[in-house]
């Protein structure tokens, strides 16, 4: 926890907004009453200048620098094929598809297993295990260091 | 927009085949990433009795990042501030793709039962509650009955 004041004009409700404008003619989302609704529609606008797409899209140097390192780490989580043993998990938790025999997975060092495509598009955002928040870095930096 | 990735759809059927106690969500009719929510008081918290509406939206990238959640019914609680925006750890940084609606939303009726005055959202509900928790929880009390009690 912790940040949430920081953070609060901006992001959700523009989010809720934009998906609203897309279900007109359904009933009305907001059932506070006008002055509610103002309020809501305000912080909207106030916060216009942050379009999260385009921030994606215009990656700084630095960003950049970030992902590359990331994918050059990404390269030392071996890749296996499931072999359907009972005791793996059948199911990957990111696109809830069950694995089929001989599909490639990436391994975590803490063991879990992803299909390639689910996990990569996770690390590139985050190295940490998605079902066990353990640090993929970590254990990576130090099977580095020992070798 | 593209096609409903096959997790949002399993997501949802497991949602309808197995409820959770407590908590409704149903799709939109118009738009399957947008649920209308329900989620009531859990029992010895001062939301007890109440029914409170919730919006959530699955943005293009999810499960890659958080579901958007928003209490619509008016609540009093240090961590979900007037326009019913919610301060929750695994909404924001502690999100992650192994996560589902349905332990999001059990999140949100645990936070419920756990109110958080030190990492605040709304500062004069944290505040009261931190300074006079038994008037800051007639208040919530007072609220619930007010705004999510069904006549």
């Amino acid at each position: 926890m912790g940040n949430c004041l920081k953070i609060s004009t901006s992001d959700d409700i523009s989010l809720l907004r934009g998906n609203d404008s897309q279900i007109s003619g359904t009933q009305p989302m907001y059932h506070q009453g006008e002055h509610y609704q103002r309020e809501l529609y305000s912080s909207t606008s106030a916060s216009t200048t942050r379009t999260p797409s385009s921030n994606n899209r215009q990656l700084s140097d630095e960003n950049q620098v970030k992902i590359a390192k990331r994918i050059g780490l990404m390269q030392y989580l071996p890749i296996g094929t499931y072999d359907g043993s009972s005791k793996k998990a059948r199911e990957c938790v990111i696109c809830m598809a069950e694995f089929c025999v001989n599909e490639a997975v990436r391994y975590l060092p803490c063991m879990h297993i992803y299909h390639v495509n689910c996990i990569d598009d996770w690390l590139l955002r985050s190295l940490t295990c998605p079902s066990c928040l353990e640090p993929v870095d970590a254990a990576l930096l130090t099977s580095y260091d020992s070798t | 927009m593209s096609s409903l990735p096959r997790r949002i759809i399993k997501e949802t059927q497991r949602l309808m085949q197995e409820p959770v106690p407590g908590i409704n969500a149903i799709p939109d009719e118009n738009n399957a990433r947008y649920f209308h929510v329900i989620v009531t008081g859990p029992n010895d918290s001062p939301f007890e009795g109440g029914v409170f509406k919730l919006e959530l939206f699955l943005p293009e990238d999810y499960p890659m990042s958080a579901p958007k959640v928003r209490f619509i019914t008016k609540i009093y609680h240090p961590n979900i501030d007037r326009l019913g925006r919610i301060c929750l750890d695994v909404l924001k940084d502690k999100w992650s793709p192994a996560l589902q609606i349905r332990t999001i939303l059990l999140s949100i009726q645990a936070l419920l039962s756990a109110p958080n005055p030190d990492d605040p959202l709304a500062n004069d509900v944290a505040e009261l509650w931190k300074v006079n928790e038994a008037e800051a929880i007639r208040n919530a009390r007072e609220w619930t009955q007010k705004y999510a009690v069904e006549d």
